[in-house]
Protein backbone atom coordinates (compact mmCIF):
# COMPACT_ATOMS: atom_id res chain seq x y z
CA UNK A 1 0.00 0.00 0.00
CA UNK A 2 1.77 3.33 -1.08
CA UNK A 3 1.92 6.01 1.68
CA UNK A 4 0.40 9.44 1.41
CA UNK A 5 3.43 12.12 1.20
CA UNK A 6 4.06 14.48 4.31
CA UNK A 7 3.35 17.56 3.74
CA UNK A 8 6.70 20.09 4.07
CA UNK A 9 6.91 20.99 7.96
CA UNK A 10 4.90 24.30 8.80
CA UNK A 11 7.62 26.24 11.39
CA UNK A 12 5.00 27.31 14.00
CA UNK A 13 5.73 29.62 17.03
CA UNK A 14 4.14 28.38 20.58
CA UNK A 15 4.10 31.37 23.02
CA UNK A 16 3.19 31.45 26.67
CA UNK A 17 3.86 34.30 28.12
CA UNK A 18 6.19 33.96 31.44
CA UNK A 19 4.35 35.17 34.67
CA UNK A 20 0.86 36.05 34.33
CA UNK A 21 -0.20 32.75 36.07
CA UNK A 22 -1.39 30.72 32.37
CA UNK A 23 -3.57 27.65 33.33
CA UNK A 24 -1.38 25.53 31.18
CA UNK A 25 2.09 26.45 31.15
CA UNK A 26 2.19 28.95 34.18
CA UNK A 27 4.07 26.47 36.02
CA UNK A 28 7.22 24.42 36.27
CA UNK A 29 7.00 22.63 32.23
CA UNK A 30 3.81 22.12 32.14
CA UNK A 31 3.06 23.26 28.46
CA UNK A 32 5.65 20.65 27.00
CA UNK A 33 3.12 17.89 26.22
CA UNK A 34 0.96 20.58 24.28
CA UNK A 35 4.30 21.75 22.60
CA UNK A 36 5.19 17.57 22.23
CA UNK A 37 1.82 17.59 20.45
CA UNK A 38 1.70 20.94 18.49
CA UNK A 39 5.66 19.78 16.93
CA UNK A 40 3.96 16.53 16.03
CA UNK A 41 1.31 18.46 14.02
CA UNK A 42 3.86 21.06 13.08
CA UNK A 43 6.68 19.57 12.24
CA UNK A 44 8.98 22.23 13.43
CA UNK A 45 8.28 23.98 16.33
CA UNK A 46 9.93 27.38 17.83
CA UNK A 47 9.51 28.46 21.58
CA UNK A 48 10.96 29.50 24.70
CA UNK A 49 12.41 27.94 27.98
CA UNK A 50 9.04 28.94 30.08
CA UNK A 51 7.24 26.30 27.65
CA UNK A 52 9.96 23.25 28.05
CA UNK A 53 11.90 23.97 31.56
CA UNK A 54 10.54 21.49 34.31
CA UNK A 55 13.59 21.75 36.62
CA UNK A 56 14.57 18.23 36.39
CA UNK A 57 11.99 17.10 33.86
CA UNK A 58 12.83 17.71 30.43
CA UNK A 59 11.97 16.34 26.77
CA UNK A 60 14.01 16.51 23.66
CA UNK A 61 12.93 16.77 20.24
CA UNK A 62 14.85 17.48 17.08
CA UNK A 63 11.27 18.75 16.03
CA UNK A 64 11.48 21.91 19.01
CA UNK A 65 13.69 25.14 18.97
CA UNK A 66 14.64 26.24 22.21
CA UNK A 67 15.28 29.96 22.15
CA UNK A 68 14.60 32.35 24.68
CA UNK A 69 12.47 35.27 24.55
CA UNK A 70 14.52 38.04 23.83
CA UNK A 71 15.89 35.95 20.43
CA UNK A 72 12.14 34.52 19.78
CA UNK A 73 11.09 38.08 19.52
CA UNK A 74 14.29 39.00 17.22
CA UNK A 75 13.35 35.82 15.21
CA UNK A 76 9.76 36.54 14.49
CA UNK A 77 10.79 40.75 13.72
CA UNK A 78 13.27 39.17 10.90
CA UNK A 79 16.58 40.46 12.92
CA UNK A 80 17.64 36.74 13.34
CA UNK A 81 17.50 33.30 11.59
CA UNK A 82 17.64 30.00 14.14
CA UNK A 83 20.57 27.70 12.81
CA UNK A 84 19.72 24.53 14.08
CA UNK A 85 23.00 22.25 16.12
CA UNK A 86 24.34 19.09 16.57
CA UNK A 87 25.40 20.15 19.94
CA UNK A 88 26.25 23.64 21.99
CA UNK A 89 29.52 23.65 23.99
CA UNK A 90 27.44 25.65 27.13
CA UNK A 91 28.96 27.35 29.97
CA UNK A 92 27.79 27.67 33.32
CA UNK A 93 27.50 31.82 34.62
CA UNK A 94 27.05 31.24 38.53
CA UNK A 95 25.89 34.54 40.73
CA UNK A 96 28.46 35.34 43.18
CA UNK A 97 25.43 35.52 45.69
CA UNK A 98 25.16 32.16 45.82
CA UNK A 99 26.01 30.28 49.35
CA UNK A 100 28.90 27.76 48.74
CA UNK A 101 26.59 24.72 49.44
CA UNK A 102 24.21 25.22 47.11
CA UNK A 103 26.46 26.39 44.11
CA UNK A 104 28.41 22.71 44.64
CA UNK A 105 24.86 21.16 44.43
CA UNK A 106 24.68 23.27 40.97
CA UNK A 107 28.28 22.32 39.52
CA UNK A 108 27.44 18.21 40.65
CA UNK A 109 24.49 19.15 38.15
CA UNK A 110 26.60 20.07 35.73
CA UNK A 111 28.84 16.99 36.10
CA UNK A 112 26.13 14.74 36.07
CA UNK A 113 24.64 16.11 32.86
CA UNK A 114 28.37 15.58 31.51
CA UNK A 115 28.50 12.13 32.69
CA UNK A 116 24.86 11.02 32.32
CA UNK A 117 23.64 12.72 28.97
CA UNK A 118 27.39 13.44 27.46
CA UNK A 119 26.41 17.25 26.99
CA UNK A 120 29.69 19.21 26.59
CA UNK A 121 30.22 22.04 29.58
CA UNK A 122 32.99 24.02 30.02
CA UNK A 123 34.12 26.93 31.50
CA UNK A 124 32.21 28.06 35.24
CA UNK A 125 32.12 31.82 35.55
CA UNK A 126 30.88 33.68 38.75
CA UNK A 127 30.13 37.09 38.60
CA UNK A 128 32.49 39.54 40.50
CA UNK A 129 29.79 40.45 42.60
CA UNK A 130 26.33 39.33 43.36
CA UNK A 131 23.54 40.35 40.91
CA UNK A 132 20.75 41.76 42.79
CA UNK A 133 17.63 40.26 42.00
CA UNK A 134 14.56 41.65 42.96
CA UNK A 135 10.85 40.49 42.02
CA UNK A 136 7.96 42.77 42.15
CA UNK A 137 4.53 42.35 40.27
CA UNK A 138 3.29 44.71 37.75
CA UNK A 139 -0.26 46.77 38.29
CA UNK A 140 -1.87 43.90 35.85
CA UNK A 141 -0.66 41.04 38.57
CA UNK A 142 2.05 39.81 36.57
CA UNK A 143 5.65 39.10 37.37
CA UNK A 144 8.71 41.19 36.60
CA UNK A 145 12.09 41.71 38.11
CA UNK A 146 15.04 43.48 37.91
CA UNK A 147 18.65 43.06 38.44
CA UNK A 148 20.99 45.84 40.55
CA UNK A 149 24.00 44.66 39.03
CA UNK A 150 23.51 43.73 35.28
CA UNK A 151 26.73 45.41 34.52
CA UNK A 152 28.18 41.71 36.56
CA UNK A 153 25.66 39.95 34.66
CA UNK A 154 27.22 40.67 31.40
CA UNK A 155 30.97 41.06 32.18
CA UNK A 156 30.68 37.39 33.29
CA UNK A 157 28.77 36.61 30.25
CA UNK A 158 31.45 38.13 28.00
CA UNK A 159 34.28 36.15 30.06
CA UNK A 160 32.20 33.04 28.83
CA UNK A 161 32.16 33.77 25.56
CA UNK A 162 35.78 34.43 25.49
CA UNK A 163 36.55 30.91 27.13
CA UNK A 164 34.62 29.65 23.99
CA UNK A 165 30.82 28.77 25.42
CA UNK A 166 28.33 28.64 22.34
CA UNK A 167 25.31 28.99 24.86
CA UNK A 168 25.28 30.14 28.90
CA UNK A 169 23.26 28.86 31.27
CA UNK A 170 22.59 31.10 34.09
CA UNK A 171 22.21 30.62 37.69
CA UNK A 172 20.95 33.17 40.01
CA UNK A 173 20.18 33.55 43.59
CA UNK A 174 16.69 34.32 43.83
CA UNK A 175 15.56 36.27 47.25
CA UNK A 176 13.12 33.62 49.07
CA UNK A 177 10.18 33.99 51.39
CA UNK A 178 9.21 30.45 52.17
CA UNK A 179 6.24 31.64 53.93
CA UNK A 180 4.52 33.98 51.20
CA UNK A 181 1.09 33.62 50.46
CA UNK A 182 2.05 33.44 46.74
CA UNK A 183 4.56 30.74 46.92
CA UNK A 184 1.65 28.94 48.60
CA UNK A 185 -0.73 29.69 46.09
CA UNK A 186 1.58 29.09 43.22
CA UNK A 187 2.47 26.08 44.71
CA UNK A 188 -1.30 24.66 45.38
CA UNK A 189 -2.01 25.60 41.81
CA UNK A 190 -3.45 29.23 41.77
CA UNK A 191 -0.69 31.43 41.64
CA UNK A 192 1.54 33.43 39.48
CA UNK A 193 5.29 32.04 39.21
CA UNK A 194 6.62 35.27 40.96
CA UNK A 195 10.35 34.48 39.45
CA UNK A 196 9.42 34.39 36.21
CA UNK A 197 9.72 38.10 35.24
CA UNK A 198 13.05 38.40 36.85
CA UNK A 199 14.36 35.31 35.04
CA UNK A 200 13.27 36.39 31.69
CA UNK A 201 14.94 39.65 32.38
CA UNK A 202 18.10 37.72 32.94
CA UNK A 203 18.30 35.84 29.75
CA UNK A 204 17.28 38.46 27.88
CA UNK A 205 20.02 41.00 28.78
CA UNK A 206 22.16 38.25 27.96
CA UNK A 207 21.09 37.08 24.75
CA UNK A 208 20.62 40.61 23.40
CA UNK A 209 24.42 41.59 24.88
CA UNK A 210 26.07 38.07 23.41
CA UNK A 211 23.87 37.22 20.46
CA UNK A 212 23.96 33.43 21.83
CA UNK A 213 21.55 30.93 22.99
CA UNK A 214 21.03 31.47 27.23
CA UNK A 215 18.66 30.60 29.24
CA UNK A 216 18.54 30.98 33.34
CA UNK A 217 17.49 28.91 36.16
CA UNK A 218 17.12 30.21 39.90
CA UNK A 219 18.68 28.85 42.58
CA UNK A 220 16.61 28.67 46.10
CA UNK A 221 16.62 26.47 49.02
CA UNK A 222 14.99 23.45 48.82
CA UNK A 223 10.78 23.42 50.05
CA UNK A 224 9.29 21.59 53.03
CA UNK A 225 7.60 18.93 51.89
CA UNK A 226 4.02 20.01 50.69
CA UNK A 227 1.17 17.22 50.71
CA UNK A 228 -1.14 19.19 48.59
CA UNK A 229 0.96 20.60 46.04
CA UNK A 230 -0.30 21.05 42.07
CA UNK A 231 0.98 18.44 39.78
CA UNK A 232 1.88 21.22 37.74
CA UNK A 233 4.39 22.65 40.35
CA UNK A 234 5.63 19.12 41.37
CA UNK A 235 8.75 19.14 38.75
CA UNK A 236 10.07 22.06 40.65
CA UNK A 237 10.57 19.81 43.54
CA UNK A 238 12.25 17.02 42.60
CA UNK A 239 15.54 17.58 42.86
CA UNK A 240 18.08 20.71 44.60
CA UNK A 241 18.24 22.98 41.15
CA UNK A 242 16.18 23.60 38.78
CA UNK A 243 19.20 23.18 36.00
CA UNK A 244 19.35 19.95 34.17
CA UNK A 245 16.61 21.14 31.63
CA UNK A 246 18.04 24.15 31.17
CA UNK A 247 21.13 22.59 30.36
CA UNK A 248 19.20 20.06 28.01
CA UNK A 249 17.70 22.72 25.85
CA UNK A 250 20.31 24.88 25.75
CA UNK A 251 22.82 21.67 24.22
CA UNK A 252 20.86 21.86 21.19
CA UNK A 253 19.27 25.20 21.04
CA UNK A 254 19.96 26.77 17.59
CA UNK A 255 22.64 29.52 17.14
CA UNK A 256 21.23 32.67 16.61
CA UNK A 257 22.52 34.46 12.96
CA UNK A 258 21.89 38.26 12.33
CA UNK A 259 20.00 39.18 9.05
CA UNK A 260 19.27 42.60 7.72
CA UNK A 261 21.77 44.34 5.82
CA UNK A 262 24.64 44.33 8.10
CA UNK A 263 24.45 40.38 8.45
CA UNK A 264 27.17 38.74 5.87
CA UNK A 265 25.80 38.00 3.24
CA UNK A 266 23.84 34.16 3.42
CA UNK A 267 24.02 33.65 6.88
CA UNK A 268 20.19 32.94 6.53
CA UNK A 269 17.97 31.51 4.34
CA UNK A 270 20.43 28.02 3.41
CA UNK A 271 21.21 24.99 4.74
CA UNK A 272 18.20 24.35 6.96
CA UNK A 273 18.62 27.71 8.76
CA UNK A 274 14.96 28.81 9.81
CA UNK A 275 13.85 32.67 9.03
CA UNK A 276 10.63 34.78 9.71
CA UNK A 277 9.31 34.42 6.83
CA UNK A 278 8.90 30.72 6.84
CA UNK A 279 7.25 31.01 9.89
CA UNK A 280 3.40 29.59 9.04
CA UNK A 281 1.39 29.86 12.33
CA UNK A 282 1.56 31.36 15.97
CA UNK A 283 -0.04 29.54 18.66
CA UNK A 284 -0.47 31.67 21.76
CA UNK A 285 -3.26 32.05 24.76
CA UNK A 286 -6.22 33.85 23.51
CA UNK A 287 -5.87 36.75 26.18
CA UNK A 288 -2.68 37.35 25.77
CA UNK A 289 -2.19 38.13 22.77
CA UNK A 290 -0.13 41.36 23.23
CA UNK A 291 3.35 40.38 23.21
CA UNK A 292 6.08 41.27 20.65
CA UNK A 293 6.29 37.87 18.78
CA UNK A 294 2.47 37.63 18.41
CA UNK A 295 1.79 41.10 17.28
CA UNK A 296 4.58 41.22 14.81
CA UNK A 297 3.77 37.73 12.97
CA UNK A 298 0.02 39.53 13.11
CA UNK A 299 1.39 42.62 10.49
CA UNK A 300 3.38 39.70 8.70
CA UNK A 301 0.16 38.13 7.92
CA UNK A 302 1.13 35.00 9.84
CA UNK A 303 -2.35 33.19 10.95
CA UNK A 304 -2.81 33.58 14.83
CA UNK A 305 -3.97 30.23 16.63
CA UNK A 306 -5.80 32.13 19.35
CA UNK A 307 -6.47 29.06 22.48
CA UNK A 308 -8.08 28.83 25.52
CA UNK A 309 -5.87 29.17 28.54
CA UNK A 310 -6.68 31.45 31.16
CA UNK A 311 -4.58 33.62 32.97
CA UNK A 312 -4.71 37.10 34.50
CA UNK A 313 -4.73 39.11 31.52
CA UNK A 314 -7.49 39.71 29.46
CA UNK A 315 -5.62 40.92 26.17
CA UNK A 316 -7.41 39.06 23.36
CA UNK A 317 -6.99 40.14 19.35
CA UNK A 318 -10.57 41.16 19.22
CA UNK A 319 -10.05 43.57 22.34
CA UNK A 320 -6.56 44.60 19.89
CA UNK A 321 -8.92 45.04 16.82
CA UNK A 322 -6.18 42.62 15.31
CA UNK A 323 -8.69 41.40 12.89
CA UNK A 324 -10.01 44.73 11.84
CA UNK A 325 -6.30 45.54 11.15
CA UNK A 326 -5.87 42.31 8.91
CA UNK A 327 -4.43 39.70 11.01
CA UNK A 328 -5.98 36.25 10.77
CA UNK A 329 -7.06 34.96 14.15
CA UNK A 330 -8.23 31.34 14.60
CA UNK A 331 -10.18 30.08 18.00
CA UNK A 332 -8.71 26.97 19.59
CA UNK A 333 -11.17 25.68 22.59
CA UNK A 334 -7.90 23.99 23.33
CA UNK A 335 -4.31 22.76 22.42
CA UNK A 336 -5.46 19.65 20.75
CA UNK A 337 -7.54 22.23 18.80
CA UNK A 338 -5.02 24.15 18.10
CA UNK A 339 -2.76 21.31 16.65
CA UNK A 340 -5.88 20.29 14.22
CA UNK A 341 -5.60 24.15 12.81
CA UNK A 342 -1.78 23.35 12.60
CA UNK A 343 -2.90 20.62 10.91
CA UNK A 344 -4.99 22.02 8.52
CA UNK A 345 -2.45 25.13 7.39
CA UNK A 346 0.51 22.47 6.75
CA UNK A 347 -1.87 20.72 4.50
CA UNK A 348 -2.84 23.42 2.78
CA UNK A 349 -6.34 23.82 4.09
CA UNK A 350 -8.52 26.67 3.72
CA UNK A 351 -9.67 27.20 7.61
CA UNK A 352 -12.73 28.78 6.29
CA UNK A 353 -13.55 25.45 4.48
CA UNK A 354 -13.53 23.42 7.72
CA UNK A 355 -16.73 25.52 9.65
CA UNK A 356 -19.80 25.93 8.44
CA UNK A 357 -22.13 27.61 7.61
CA UNK A 358 -20.25 28.38 3.94
CA UNK A 359 -21.25 31.49 2.71
CA UNK A 360 -21.37 31.57 -0.70
CA UNK A 361 -19.43 33.87 -2.96
CA UNK A 362 -20.72 37.16 -4.18
CA UNK B 1 37.15 24.92 35.42
CA UNK B 2 36.47 28.06 36.91
CA UNK B 3 37.55 31.75 34.92
CA UNK B 4 38.47 34.65 37.35
CA UNK B 5 37.27 37.82 36.15
CA UNK B 6 39.13 40.60 35.07
CA UNK B 7 38.03 44.22 35.95
CA UNK B 8 38.51 45.44 32.37
CA UNK B 9 35.41 44.23 30.72
CA UNK B 10 33.62 45.64 27.66
CA UNK B 11 29.70 45.97 30.02
CA UNK B 12 29.71 49.33 30.93
CA UNK B 13 26.04 49.53 30.62
CA UNK B 14 22.95 49.83 32.38
CA UNK B 15 20.27 50.12 34.63
CA UNK B 16 16.94 48.88 34.61
CA UNK B 17 13.67 50.54 35.06
CA UNK B 18 10.20 49.07 35.49
CA UNK B 19 7.77 51.19 33.24
CA UNK B 20 4.00 51.36 32.85
CA UNK B 21 2.52 53.57 30.65
CA UNK B 22 -0.94 54.00 28.88
CA UNK B 23 -1.68 54.53 25.15
CA UNK B 24 -4.94 55.10 22.88
CA UNK B 25 -5.34 52.63 20.37
CA UNK B 26 -5.39 54.08 16.54
CA UNK B 27 -6.39 52.20 13.64
CA UNK B 28 -3.54 50.88 12.05
CA UNK B 29 -0.88 48.36 12.89
CA UNK B 30 -0.49 48.46 16.51
CA UNK B 31 3.58 47.61 17.01
CA UNK B 32 4.76 50.95 15.51
CA UNK B 33 1.90 52.87 18.00
CA UNK B 34 4.15 50.98 20.37
CA UNK B 35 7.33 51.35 19.61
CA UNK B 36 6.64 55.63 19.99
CA UNK B 37 5.19 55.52 22.68
CA UNK B 38 8.38 53.79 24.49
CA UNK B 39 10.98 55.88 22.32
CA UNK B 40 12.42 58.30 24.38
CA UNK B 41 12.34 56.04 27.75
CA UNK B 42 15.58 53.94 26.92
CA UNK B 43 15.60 51.05 25.17
CA UNK B 44 12.81 48.23 25.72
CA UNK B 45 14.07 44.61 27.05
CA UNK B 46 10.62 43.28 27.80
CA UNK B 47 7.29 44.61 27.10
CA UNK B 48 3.80 43.41 26.94
CA UNK B 49 0.44 45.18 26.90
CA UNK B 50 -1.79 43.88 29.80
CA UNK B 51 -4.80 45.26 30.13
CA UNK B 52 -7.16 46.91 27.37
CA UNK B 53 -10.09 48.90 28.34
CA UNK B 54 -12.86 49.63 25.34
CA UNK B 55 -13.32 53.41 24.62
CA UNK B 56 -15.15 55.06 21.75
CA UNK B 57 -12.42 56.90 21.07
CA UNK B 58 -10.19 53.65 20.66
CA UNK B 59 -9.22 51.29 23.35
CA UNK B 60 -6.87 52.02 26.21
CA UNK B 61 -4.22 49.92 26.48
CA UNK B 62 -1.36 49.23 29.85
CA UNK B 63 1.43 48.51 28.81
CA UNK B 64 4.42 47.38 31.03
CA UNK B 65 7.75 47.28 30.35
CA UNK B 66 11.51 46.46 31.56
CA UNK B 67 13.64 49.57 29.96
CA UNK B 68 17.40 49.72 29.06
CA UNK B 69 18.44 53.04 30.87
CA UNK B 70 21.90 54.73 30.98
CA UNK B 71 23.97 55.00 34.33
CA UNK B 72 22.26 57.80 36.41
Amino acid sequence: MALAPVAAPLPTLMVVPTGIGCALGGYAGDALPAARLLAAASGCLITHPNVMNGAALYWSDGRIHYVEGWSLDRFAAGDLALRPVRRQRLGLLLDAGIEEELRLRHLQVVDGCRATLGLEIGAVVTTDGPLGVNLRQGPSGASWGSLERPDALLRAGEALQRAGATAIAVVARFPEDPQSEALAAYRGGAGVDGLAGAEAVISHLLSRHLTIPCAHAPALSPLQLNPELDPRAAAEELGTTFLPCVLVGLSRAPDLVATGPSAPSGAAGAGGVLTADQIGAVVAPADAMGGEAVLTCAERGVPLIAVHNPSLLNVSAAALGLAEAGATVLDACSYAEAAGWITALREGLSPASLGRPLLPLR
Amino acid sequence: MSTALGLESLARLERLELLELRLRRRSGPLLPQIRAALAGRGQPLRWAITGVEPDPAGAQLRIEAVMIRPPA
